[in-house]
């Protein structure tokens, strides 16, 4: 009995060593391929939290004005009115450096952030209606530049040595109890009060700013051409009609409970399946896109306001925007623009309140007549 | 971009407004919602102070406003707004209160003529966020509770010794110039 | 309405040499009865001109900012809270002083009859008028916009006008008054004599102080079909709209009797009074100054008008 039973656990511990050692268990990747992946939110390393759970604190009511006191002595009133420049108080910024280098043609210099206030028509020299949109850039500050060294992207390119720095621009102000310490810690060195928004603009070193310093709509040029970058208007789940411009089907002549829907999704036979990229309902908006070329018009240098061509910037009004020099490469500077930025110190000349582009009809022009020719 | 509409002139409410109506989801469609809310309408105007669904309080807190600011600017007198106070108060002794309560109530106020409170959900019970709807200027006792022990807590301590020290600077400050000044006209 | 007058322009049959070279054309679509009217014949008058109190406003007398609601509605923002921004607003009413400081826009309301002077590149002598009775304001803001109408060889004409567009070379108001609706799209719908007009119309001239007078003239439709369901829009110029039982039913059924109550509906499509103190107090003074100059100028234009003697 002791020997059958002794056979039986040799044979069991022999087949034991002839499975594999390690048991591999094979995983489907998920998600590999997308055709047009959504953007990520990929927060930067040094970039604290910036909000924070505001619980009712039960500050009575002489401390909190007590605490506001202290906010405006040190950094001045808040931008109150229609988006005039705020007198903040920079304890850091000194007179911004004098521009090292003169622009050459392939230099890169900062953005700005703007706020998108609304769409309006303008009318051409040759009597063309154009819809202009109007983008204000509120309260813009460097906070931060770092090195082409330092600046560590949380993607990379591989085997592409980084040459551009990193410039963390701020716009519109806001109250500091609304933040985390961590975050307005980061702007100790510009010296400014917390900002609503940041954005990271990419120049050569040798654009680089102070902390500190503000950047005006004079930044660009009217005839300039800019790329713009900015959250579309989230429209939710949508059908094929609206979010992709199908033609939908014929309202009658026996069509039944099919008058929106896009119909067909593929054949038959060895394609049997729905191929990758196929135009169907889903989410719509909501995501960051890029509108590049885009002329600039006429600029406001006392609202800081540029009125950009076109009505389909990305973006509900009031929303902020990205704006920076374009990359196309036809549309980039044949002259010079301010470069780093426009800095009113260092301009000889202030410019003037409104600024247009040649061909734009200023409203205060007499009416457009057209001469007839004479042969 | 449309143009707005000029015939009527309204006062301004003092509270911020949803972009869009509600439409109240109910079997009547639009007639039953406004059923609705000229029955949620009569009842804070008799109660003074209800307890409901948020959504439902949110849409009538408007028109609530809307009628007594019509009212002020109207006065009992207007027929267009009797016709219009008859319209959503059911009950016609509460259209003599709009007229003989609210209106001297309400004609000096600066901030909104009605309040909106959040209120915890029932459990177990239906799982929708309700809320208190009250008019401002009641007999009820408040119903926000305020901290009365609030200037002992720590933070408010230190907060007003900082200030006391703050205030301080300040008028040594204020006396060290007043007496530079002193000095040089001297 | 663009997207209607153009397609209605595209349907539109070859037009009169002058007017095929005007920029936006449209033929109306009911234009079967149109040979019995000639272009020539003048309107007959068949209403009196009669003055509501409720409605009209005292002309050159516009001394409460409020009341510049009637005559420059363009002026307050769309009141969608999602479009509306302060700063946006502001400029675009500077831009729209400054177009008002070139160019003589005079009052006028729907109902009103217009010559509009364009600059146009493909007209014989570079310029094209226009005179038409207006049909339909809308637009605010730089957008601002309307609708001349009138027939022009049997053949019914819409031209939609920007306000601010610099192409405009003179606006005339030839005939001032108002009508009984806010909008008199039904005229596509009626004969043409209601819609035709003389191009060389003189300017008819209101003595000053005068509230502007309200044309209470009713309409005749034509027969059936019909553009709009006009049995529906509750039409004050409209005499007696008789339809089918079926129509009718239906009309009785898409009745909305609450709108007129809804408190906030009527908020959210209106600026409150306090923003639009703001608004008018910013351009009130501007807006006052042109109104006196274009005063100075008419009386001065009734001045040299010569007077046959002898």
């Amino acid at each position: 009995m002791s020997l059958i039973l002794k056979t039986l656990t040799s044979i069991q511990s022999f087949s034991n060593l002839l499975k594999p050692g390690i048991e591999v268990t094979t995983l489907a990747k998920r998600g590999a391929k997308r055709l047009n992946p959504y953007p990520k939110k990929r927060h930067p390393g040094w970039l604290p939290r910036p909000t924070h759970v505001l619980y009712k604190d039960d500050i009575t009511p002489e401390n909190t004005k007590f605490i506001k006191e202290v906010v405006e002595t040190r950094f001045g009133k808040p931008d109150v009115g229609l988006g005039m420049q705020s007198k903040s108080i920079s304890p850091l910024r000194n007179e911004p450096i004098e521009p090292q280098t003169e622009w050459k043609e392939g230099m890169r210099r900062t953005g700005v952030i703007a706020k998108k206030i609304g769409v309006y028509p303008m009318w051409l020299k040759d009597g063309t209606k154009v819809l202009s949109t109007l983008l204000q850039v509120i309260d813009n500050h460097v906070i931060r530049y770092m090195s082409p060294e330092e600046y560590a992207p949380v993607i990379q390119r591989n085997n592409i040595r980084n040459r551009l720095g990193c410039l963390i621009v701020g716009a519109e102000s806001m109250d500091p109890q609304l933040f985390t310490k961590e975050y307005c810690g980061v702007f100790n060195e510009s010296g400014v009060l917390p900002k609503r928004m940041l954005g990271r603009f990419l120049i050569s070193p040798n654009a680089a700013l102070q902390p500190g310093t503000p950047l005006y709509a004079a930044h660009f040029k009217p005839g300039d051409y800019v790329d713009i970058r900015g959250k579309t208007i989230d429209r939710g789940f949508q059908g094929v009609m609206k979010r992709w411009g199908f033609k939908g089907m014929p309202a009658s002549h026996g069509v039944t409970k099919t008058h929106r829907r896009g119909g067909n999704i593929g054949s038959g036979g060895t394609k049997a399946r729905v191929m990758p990229g196929t135009k169907m309902p889903g989410h719509m908006g909501n995501r960051w896109r890029v509108f590049r070329g885009i002329r600039i018009l006429r600029i406001n240098t006392k609202y800081n306001v540029i009125w950009a061509l076109g009505p389909h910037i990305p973006g509900e009004t009031n929303s902020l925007l990205y704006m920076y020099d374009t990359v196309l490469p036809t549309r980039k500077p044949s002259t010079a623009p301010h470069f780093p930025t426009y800095l009113p110190s260092i301009q000889e000349n202030p410019v003037e309140e409104e600024l247009w582009a040649e061909d734009v009809h200023r409203f205060d022009d007499p009416c457009i007549e057209f001469i007839e020719e004479t042969k | 971009m449309n143009q707005a509409n000029v015939t009527h002139l309204v006062s301004k409410l003092k509270f911020n407004i949803r972009p869009t109506p509600r439409r109240l989801k109910n079997k009547d469609g639009p007639p039953g919602r406004v059923l609705k809310i000229q029955k949620t309408l009569t009842a804070l105007f008799e109660y003074e102070r209800i307890e409901l669904f948020y959504n439902r309080a949110d849409e009538v807190r408007g028109y609530a406003e809307r009628l007594i600011s019509e009212a002020i600017r109207r006065g009992p007198e207007d027929h267009e707004m009797m016709d219009l106070a008859n319209f959503w108060i059911i009950r016609k002794e509460f259209v003599h209160k709009l007229f003989k309560v609210y209106v001297p109530r309400y004609q000096d106020y600066s901030i909104a003529y009605t309040k909106l409170h959040k209120a915890p959900r029932l459990y177990p019970g239906i799982y929708y966020k309700r809320a208190v709807l009250e008019l401002r200027g009641n007999p009820y006792p408040s119903i926000e509770q305020r901290n009365a022990h609030s200037n002992v807590l720590l933070h408010n301590l230190l907060l007003s010794e900082a200030r006391k020290e703050y205030r301080m600077e300040k008028y040594k400050e204020i006396a060290e110039s007043m007496n530079e000044r002193e000095v040089t006209s001297q | 309405m663009h997207g209607a007058l153009k397609m209605s322009a595209a349907v539109g049959r070859v037009l009169s040499q002058q007017m095929r070279q005007s920029l936006k054309v449209l033929k109306s679509l009911a234009g079967k009865k149109n040979r019995c009217f000639s272009a020539s014949v003048p309107i007959p008058k068949e209403g009196s001109v009669s003055n509501n109190e409720q409605k009209s406003v005292n002309r050159g007398k516009s001394a409460d900012p409020l009341e510049c609601r009637f005559m420059y509605p363009e002026f307050l923002p769309d009141p969608k809270p999602e479009y509306r921004n302060s700063l946006r607003e502001k400029l675009e009413r500077a831009d729209m002083m400054a177009r008002r400081s070139k160019i003589d826009i005079p009052e006028f309301y729907v109902g009103s009859i217009l010559a509009v002077t364009v600059s146009d590149p493909h007209a014989p002598g570079k310029s094209n008028r226009f005179v038409g009775i207006c049909i339909k304001r809308s637009g605010c803001g730089l957008r601002a916009n309307f609708i001349l109408r009138n027939v022009v060889d049997n053949q019914g004409v819409e031209v939609l006008y920007e306000l601010y567009d610099p192409t405009i070379q003179k606006i005339d108001c030839l005939r001032l008054e108002k009508r009984l609706d806010n909008e008199l799209l039904y005229l596509r719908d009626a004969p043409e004599e209601y819609s035709t007009f003389s191009f060389d119309m003189e300017p008819e001239i209101i003595p000053e102080g005068t509230p502007v007078p309200v044309n209470d003239l009713k309409v005749t439709l034509k027969p059936q079909p019909w553009l709009e369901k006009w049995e529906r829009k509750d039409l004050k110029g409209v005499r007696d709209i008789v339809v089918n039982q079926k129509r009718e039913m239906k009309a009785k059924a898409a009745l909305k009797p609450w709108e007129k109550y809804d408190l906030m509906k009527i908020y959210r499509e209106t600026i409150p009074e306090e923003e639009q103190k703001e608004i008018f107090a910013e351009v009130y003074s501007d807006l006052h100054n042109l109104e006196i100059t274009r005063q100075k100028m008419k009386r001065q234009r009734t001045f040299i008008r010569p007077k046959k003697s002898g």
